[in-house]
């Protein structure tokens, strides 16, 4: 039965896939429909991977936006004058400088719950302070400008499409696997983790180095879409929160759930810049504190509930259930 | 050598702001097992309070305490019945209680955008500009002020613990609290009541911030990881760990002018609560702060 739920859910992933890798071909979307897409693909890849750290680890990072940024200006500078990089080759360097840095943060590693989140708030800002700083590298307050050409903007749609694919097997293997039963070991019980064997130091820093990477990744792929990117926008706090929010949103710890998050973020956000910019903020702490309070999984968790419920009231084996316990 | 005096003195008067914000976050951190992330939201909310006391009513942020406090205080009560009584605490209790005051974060400062727009804001009385001769240097009013209630503050919570009925429950509830049910204490009176004390901390805190450095709606994020450090640094239970550390901070702080370009010094806060999380967890006096 499992098995066959799994063979279902791969079919109905590749399907929703290969639709979605034709729908600009089939149908003449609108830019802005196509941007949005893109930017939905890239955030579901992002989320993901935090939820990797905060989901499958229980380790909720404040402090994202510093790979997110890290792999942007990375793949920015390499895909720059003087000697400009294919634009796969800096992406790729990108996501490896991300993931090499997200290393750096290991020792914030032996902290647990609330004291790795507080960690990683104080690397987060400080990586945004000194790359803001840091001009040469960066360009400071006034930001890049990247040489991207339409083509390649319009083919970007395709390369986010395939990282968010990717990242969905990747999360779904690594649930499935004996690793990923060790990270939620530890996400359990770290030193009862400890206890049976497993090597909760070193599993939590191949998480983070996968997570970093991917999301600095993400960071390089989102700087090509955008053509601009500035550090206050790449490294700031705001773009931390949006990697939790996401997750939580949508339903931490599940691979449905993130991706979900990732989607109605971006749509919600859409919608509030555009028709109530000075409800953004608020909305996604309301949203944040209902969840927290009544649904712990998200959207996943309202999806359960429902799905439960109707069950419930489908009749059972030909006989409608009469029987209520009180 | 006159700048290194200059230096010194501002460090000091730096510290009785960073100590006060502090108290409020140990205080809740010690009996309630949360980390109280809306503490930066309240700071902001506490300056916004004396400014729009000062500028639409006229009264002097000093005497507007009593009334920040107690508005802060209620805030806080608030804050516990209606959100976080629900919630898993301490470590085990996960990321649960962090998020949500994180949502009250964010609610509070959009409130804050709403009402006052994203431009910055400071309360500037006829005083603001007096300086006094001090040491051979020349020390702001308001500074000197500040530092005087932060000393007074830490005195007053240290005899309402040890001195008081409702102090001893507090102390017995971080201790133990389900001992405390059995002797007939009323633990979540006591949560409801501690919970409100923290949060009118930051609140004076923010009112004392707001005397001397301008803020806006974002006002507070810096301070909440300051406040951090601190109780990190410092140790719970120990108002004199707390002094300390707030001391060690602000110098820190302060003389990072002398060899970093201006513009590094704000990353100086980040990478010591990183260092100190990791370094030295237990803080240098009190109790161990990591469960």
């Amino acid at each position: 039965m499992r098995a066959l739920l799994g063979a279902r859910a791969a079919i109905a992933f590749a399907v929703v896939v290969a639709a979605l890798a034709l729908l600009p071909v089939v149908l003449d979307l609108s830019p802005y429909d196509r941007n949005l897409l893109t930017l939905a693909f890239l955030m579901i890849a992002g989320s993901l991977a935090w939820n990797w750290m905060g989901g499958y680890l229980g380790q909720v990072s404040f402090g994202h936006a510093a790979m997110f940024g890290i792999g942007g200006f990375v793949a920015a500078r390499l895909m720059m004058e003087p000697s400009p990089m294919p634009p796969l080759l800096a992406w790729l360097l990108g996501g490896v400088a991300a993931g090499v840095f997200s290393l750096g943060a290991h020792p914030t590693l032996r902290l647990r719950g609330p004291y790795f989140s507080i960690a990683t708030i104080g690397v987060g800002e400080a990586s945004r302070l000194v790359f803001t700083w840091w001009e040469d590298f960066t360009g400071g307050a006034s930001g890049l400008s990247l040489p991207i050409d339409i083509a390649l903007k319009a083919r970007l749609y395709w390369w986010a499409l395939g990282l968010a694919a990717l990242v969905v097997i990747a999360s779904f293997l690594l649930r499935r696997s004996a690793f990923g039963l060790q990270l939620l070991a530890i996400k359990a019980d770290v030193d009862a983790a400890a206890d049976v064997g497993v090597n909760a130091t070193f599993s939590q820093d191949v998480v983070m180095v996968l997570s970093g990477a991917v999301v600095g990744l993400t960071g390089a792929l989102y700087a090509s879409f955008f053509a601009f990117i500035e550090p206050s926008d790449m490294f700031g706090f705001d773009r931390s929160i949006a990697f939790v929010l996401m997750s939580v949103i949508g339903g931490v710890g599940t691979i449905l759930g993130p991706a979900l998050g990732a989607i109605v973020f971006v749509l919600l956000r859409q919608f509030l810049l555009a028709s109530y910019p000075q409800l953004y903020l608020g909305l996604y702490g309301v949203l944040l504190i209902l969840i927290i309070l009544f649904e712990p999984l998200g959207l996943t968790g309202l999806g359960l509930r429902a799905l439960r419920a109707w069950q419930r009231r489908r009749p059972h084996g030909g006989a409608p259930r009469t029987v209520a316990a009180p | 050598m006159a700048r290194l005096v200059d230096l010194a003195v501002s460090a000091v008067l730096l510290a009785g702001l960073y100590a006060t914000m502090a108290y409020g976050l140990g205080l809740i951190y010690g009996v309630l097992r949360v980390v109280n992330l809306a503490h930066g939201g309240v700071i902001m909310a506490g300056a916004y309070l004396g400014w729009v006391l000062y500028g639409w009513v006229g009264l002097d942020p000093y005497l507007s305490i009593p009334i920040v406090v107690g508005v802060t205080f209620l805030l806080g009560m608030g804050l516990y019945r209606g959100l976080v009584r629900h919630l898993p605490r301490g470590p085990a209790g996960g990321p649960a209680s962090l998020l949500l005051l994180f949502g009250v974060w964010l609610v509070l400062r959009n409130a804050a955008y709403l009402l006052f727009t994203g431009n910055d804001q400071s309360i500037r009385t006829a005083y603001s500009t007096r300086a006094i001769s001090l040491f051979g240097t020349w020390v702001d009013a308001s500074r000197l002020a500040v530092l005087a209630i932060a000393v007074v503050t830490p005195l007053l919570l240290h005899a309402i613990l040890w001195r008081t009925h409702l102090g001893r429950a507090i102390r017995a509830v971080a201790q133990n609290a389900d001992s405390c049910t059995l002797v007939g204490i009323d633990v979540e009176r006591i949560y409801t009541i501690t919970f409100g004390m923290g949060t009118a901390l930051a609140g004076l805190a923010g009112l004392l911030s707001a005397t001397i450095f301008s803020f806006n709606p974002g006002f507070g994020s810096g301070e909440l990881l300051k406040s951090f450090v601190v109780v990190v640094l410092g140790g719970l239970g120990s108002v004199l760990g707390t002094g300390v550390a707030a001391l060690i901070l602000a110098v820190v702080e302060v003389f990072a002018i002398l060899v970093l370009p201006s513009y590094l010094t704000a990353a100086v806060g980040f990478v010591m609560l990183v260092l100190v999380l990791v370094v030295r967890p237990g803080g240098l006096f009190g109790q161990r702060v990591l469960g």
